[in-house]
């Protein structure tokens, strides 16, 4: 059999800047092997995949928010949740994962009958889904479709890995409580999706998940230096681990500071982290006087920050992969996209989660001699001092890293994701 | 700024840079001669100063000298859209830049004060004053009581992004419509080879500091052609804002690319006198270039455009 010569590729990523840009670099290297990949969006997030060249269709909603509308939701969401992130993960659970969950099935919900209606016109040979939760469109597409695992490793369960979301090590005692903490938060989600689901010709779920591995391919962006050995191994022929998922972007030229001496550290914490005005505050108090350039991605709001230290630069938005290319130390929050970067450029991370699977990552980094982790909440300056100057002044560590990166570099989990999909295309 | 004695002042650096643009404006090409009075009277300046800055161009070897004849130009004009950078920037350029590069940072506040510059960045007083002053000449400035100067807003922000782009929406194609548009052609050639040139790098070696001195240049030189001169003059001021730090930080490659192949397109129907068509595509061209990524966004929610107030 011969491949289709230009086969259309949907991807839909989840509305998160994490999911958006790993699509990005997977849909980059379907382009360069010829397919047409194109992106399903939900409604605020057309123009961030043109922008990379691709064509772009927008999900449709009924009811669209006004601009002041979203300002408001965000303001109260923001208001409401940021006392949350500096919690434990276990008393993330009720407070801010079981609203999470009942809000993304609101989306799926949402999304089911336009996205039907899209498929069908689209006709796409491949669907690619970066998300958390099941659409039963894609499944009713006609076509194989793709799961790409982008959280951490510990969105698939298994004995030998620690519950998702969870932030324990794989033996830890406490991973019964939170178990059934974590069923108990999330049911109420979980039987209005499974009704949901039903309702939609999909049959249910087991408890506490949201979506099913696919039957064609799934891609997990778990790179071998941080991968877990399972109690029961996945399947080669429908899983791929990927070696990170890195997109191509553009060359970043470092800004020169006041202050302008020592090794470079970048921090982000995603747009949603970026909220957390405060704590970014009080760490600019300790990078003043520490002998390095930090290099902070401020988000929307970076009008709300004065006195910028003299070896501190701020902005909205920077191209993550070129910054951390050239960065000594990565300061994030456990996102999956900027941990597979941390690695793929070979950088130590020092991981403040606030929620989700960045608890999952700051365990897993200092698992494995990859980066160091605190909390969010607790820290003192002499804390987040040492943990800076002892993560630059590790050349043991920093050797590893580069030559994992050096592999890494050689198979670079965009193609092989690529490849994969495309496997999967016949005529 | 402890170099300050060896550097150019400032007024012949600026007659050195008039010099050039006559020169371009002329055709002068290289090897032509230029005779200090013909350079004084084109300029509208005695001859003095003219020797001056002329002799800041030989240094710089933009112009050379010569025992029997005098000066003559060097280089080729048409090579580059603008030679402001083979010139040395003067003490107060310098300041005024790191003025403004600290502000883009916000490492300033939106006010600052003589006394405090003075401190931050060592310099004298007058120094101080003259990069204030020529800020504010610039309108990125004004004087507030006191001796304190006040920031004016900068489209760094997704509101005041909105609002430039809605300026400009309404002013640059009417510089284009009002009748007696004049393209500077040899401006127009000058360009035209820069953006060919910067369209083909590939993304690692694409060079955004010569993409922000293109698109300024070519929608200056759109704002310059009006003969509406008070449409000009609003364009030159607001697209000023636009070499301020930050301003194309965050933009992707593949953008950059694009809106150079859509400034070369509106350069062809401008240059074949398709006036209406080239202002329909500069409208298009803003708009993609408006376009931009939400704020915020987060699992479950909508994503955030526009700002929102510091979360207490």
């Amino acid at each position: 059999m011969t491949r289709k010569a230009s086969p259309t590729i949907a991807l839909f990523p989840e509305a998160s800047f994490g999911a958006a840009l790993n699509c990005v670099g997977i849909a980059q290297a379907l382009r360069a092997k010829g397919a047409r990949p194109v992106f399903i969006c939900h409604a605020g997030f057309s123009g961030v995949f043109a922008d990379y060249g691709f064509q772009e269709y927008q999900l449709p909603t009924d009811e669209p928010l006004s601009e002041s509308q979203r300002q408001s939701y965000w303001q109260a969401f923001v208001r409401r949740h940021l006392p949350h992130f500096r919690l434990s993960p276990i008393d993330q659970l009720e407070t801010y994962v079981a609203p999470t969950w009942q809000a993304i099935v609101d989306t799926a919900v949402n999304a089911e009958a336009p996205l039907r209606q899209l498929l069908a016109r689209l006709k796409p040979d491949a669907v690619v889904l970066d998300n958390v939760i099941m659409f039963p469109a894609i499944a009713a597409a006609g076509c194989p479709w793709v799961r790409v695992v982008s959280c951490a490793e510990t969105e698939l369960p298994d004995a030998n890995v620690p519950p998702y979301l969870s932030g324990l090590g794989v033996d830890d005692p406490q991973r019964a409580a939170f178990e059934a903490r974590y069923l108990a938060a999330c049911a109420p989600a979980h039987d209005r999706f499974n009704r949901f689901r039903a309702d939609a010709g999909l049959g249910p779920l087991p408890k506490g998940q949201f979506l099913e591995t696919s039957p064609d391919l799934n891609l997990l962006l778990t790179p071998t230096i941080v991968r877990r050995e399972r109690a029961e191994p996945l399947d080669p022929a429908r899983f791929v681990y990927l070696e990170g998922c890195v997109r191509s972007e553009g060359p970043f030229e470092v800004p020169v500071f006041p202050r302008n001496g020592g090794p470079l550290v970048y921090v982000s914490f995603g747009s949603l982290g970026a909220m957390d005005v405060g704590l970014i505050e009080r760490m600019l108090v300790v990078f003043d006087r520490l002998p390095a350039r930090f290099i902070v991605n401020a988000g929307g709001l970076r009008d709300a920050y004065r006195a910028v230290p003299d070896n501190v630069y701020l902005d909205a938005w920077f191209p993550q992969p070129s910054v951390v290319a050239k960065s000594d130390l990565f300061i994030h929050h456990g996102g999956n996209n900027s941990f597979c970067e941390a690695l793929r450029f070979g950088v130590p991370s020092l991981i403040m989660p606030y929620c989700w699977d960045g608890h999952d990552n700051a365990q897993r980094a200092e698992e494995t001699g990859t980066g160091d982790h605190i909390g969010r909440d607790g820290w003192t300056e002499g804390v987040l001092e040492k943990a800076i100057l002892g993560l630059l002044a590790d050349d043991a560590m920093r050797a590893r890293l580069k030559d994992n990166a050096a592999q890494m570099a050689l198979k670079p989990g965009t193609d092989a994701a690529a490849q994969a999909i495309l496997s999967l295309i016949r005529i | 700024m402890q170099a300050a004695a060896r550097r150019p002042r400032t007024n012949h650096l600026d007659l050195a840079q008039r010099i050039l643009d006559v020169a371009r404006q002329r055709g002068f090409e290289p090897g032509t001669r230029l005779p200090e009075q013909q350079i004084a009277s084109l300029c509208n300046v005695s001859r003095t100063p003219v020797r001056a800055a002329l002799g800041l161009l030989a240094e710089r070897g933009v112009v050379r000298w010569e025992a029997e004849s005098g000066y003559h130009l060097a280089i080729d004009l048409t090579a580059q859209a603008s030679v402001a950078t083979e010139l040395p920037a003067a003490e107060e350029d310098e300041l005024a830049e790191a003025i403004l590069r600290d502000r883009s940072a916000r490492r300033l506040d939106q006010t600052v004060t003589v006394a405090g510059l003075m401190r931050r960045y060592s310099a004298e007083r007058k120094t101080v004053l003259k990069a204030l002053n020529k800020l504010t000449e610039e309108n990125l400035l004004d004087r507030a009581p006191g001796q304190s100067w006040l920031f004016r807003r900068t489209p760094d922000d997704p509101e005041a992004q909105g609002d430039s782009y809605e300026f400009r929406l309404l002013l640059e194609p009417a510089a284009i419509l009002t009748p007696g548009f004049r393209l500077d052609g040899a401006r127009a050639a000058t360009l035209r080879q820069a953006m060919e040139a910067l369209v083909t790098l590939p993304d690692a070696a694409f060079d955004t500091r010569e993409f922000q001195r293109l698109d300024i240049d070519f929608h200056g030189m759109l704002a310059e052609g009006s003969a509406n001169r008070f449409i000009a003059d609003a364009l030159a001021d607001h697209l000023r804002l636009r070499r301020l730090p930050g301003i194309y930080a965050g933009v992707n490659v593949f953008r950059l690319r694009q809106s150079l192949r859509e400034h070369l397109v509106i350069l062809d129907h401008l240059e074949s006198l398709q006036y209406e068509v080239a202002a329909d595509l500069l409208r298009i061209h803003l708009r993609l270039s408006r376009n931009q990524r939400p704020q915020a966004a987060s699992r479950g929610a909508p994503a955030l455009f526009g700002t929102i107030s510091r979360p207490e």
